[in-house]
């Protein structure tokens, strides 16, 4: 796996997480009274964005990696969204939810890997 | 959490769904990306040649279905829950393929399978309790 693999596997993850992260926060919005239509639409379609342009990343990299190449590192997608939605988003983060998303993470990686 | 409806808008209801049509997707798209793999053209870097499968399309139209569901589920369950939740995904294709492919899984698969359940019933056990309540 080159460099230049790896930056686009780790791009594919960036950009889905940032995807979730908006998508969230356009469709948690909708729920307070007066919510401005413009600005749901707008995170909406950021986070619509983001998420095809990890798609299309991802679709690319299945042609020449197995898939338990790449796998592991959608796995890491469960740490870091519950980390940011809990920083950004103000989740709250229990101890108990971090155990459990660290123990799927590494399940994932075991599953993956082997 | 604000109230949640019942019948088929129960947010949970709709996780499952997501989670299904999440979970055939990603078997198309692996069986339609590898269809038409053409690793000489530097266009499969952003993998658009892969729309020449209509297996592909098949799966474009699952994880269309599946977003809609998951948008619904944003709006009533926090990403910190429903996020790990959504990632039981990760052992249903594995035990998919065991119960339906007659694919061998090893020893080690089983143990990550293992650990991915017994964190999903980390995150989903107060959400159990929550429910009890209402």
């Amino acid at each position: 796996m080159t460099l230049f693999a790896l930056a686009l596997i780790l791009l594919a993850l960036f950009t889905f997480v940032a995807g979730q992260i908006f998508l969230k926060h356009a469709m948690e919005s909708t729920g307070q009274q007066n919510f401005e239509k413009s600005g749901v639409a707008v995170r909406l379609s950021v986070g619509v964005f983001l998420m095809t342009i990890s798609f299309f990343i991802t679709l690319g990299l299945l042609q020449r990696f197995d898939l338990s190449k790449l796998y592991p590192f959608q796995g890491l997608s469960v740490v870091i969204i519950s980390f940011i939605a809990a920083t950004v988003l103000k989740e709250t983060l229990t101890l108990r939810l971090m155990i459990g998303a660290i123990l799927i993470t590494s399940g994932v990686v075991l599953v993956s890997m082997s | 959490m604000r109230d949640r409806p019942s019948g088929f808008g129960n947010p949970w209801l709709q996780l499952a769904l997501s989670v299904v049509c999440v979970l055939a997707s990603e078997l198309l798209l692996k069986r339609g990306a590898t269809q038409v793999a053409d690793p000489n053209s530097a266009w499969s870097w952003i993998g658009i040649n892969g729309l020449e499968s209509p297996l592909v399309w098949w799966a474009i139209l699952l994880i269309v279905l599946s977003f809609a569901s998951w948008l619904y589920v944003l709006k009533y369950i926090p990403l910190t829950i429903a996020f790990p939740l959504s990632r039981v995904v990760d052992v249903l294709v594995p035990i998919c393929c065991w119960i339906f492919l007659g694919e061998i899984i090893s020893v080690r698969r089983w143990c990550g399978v293992a650990l991915v359940i017994i964190g999903l019933a980390l995150v989903a056990k107060p959400v159990a309790r929550l429910e009890e309540k209402l």
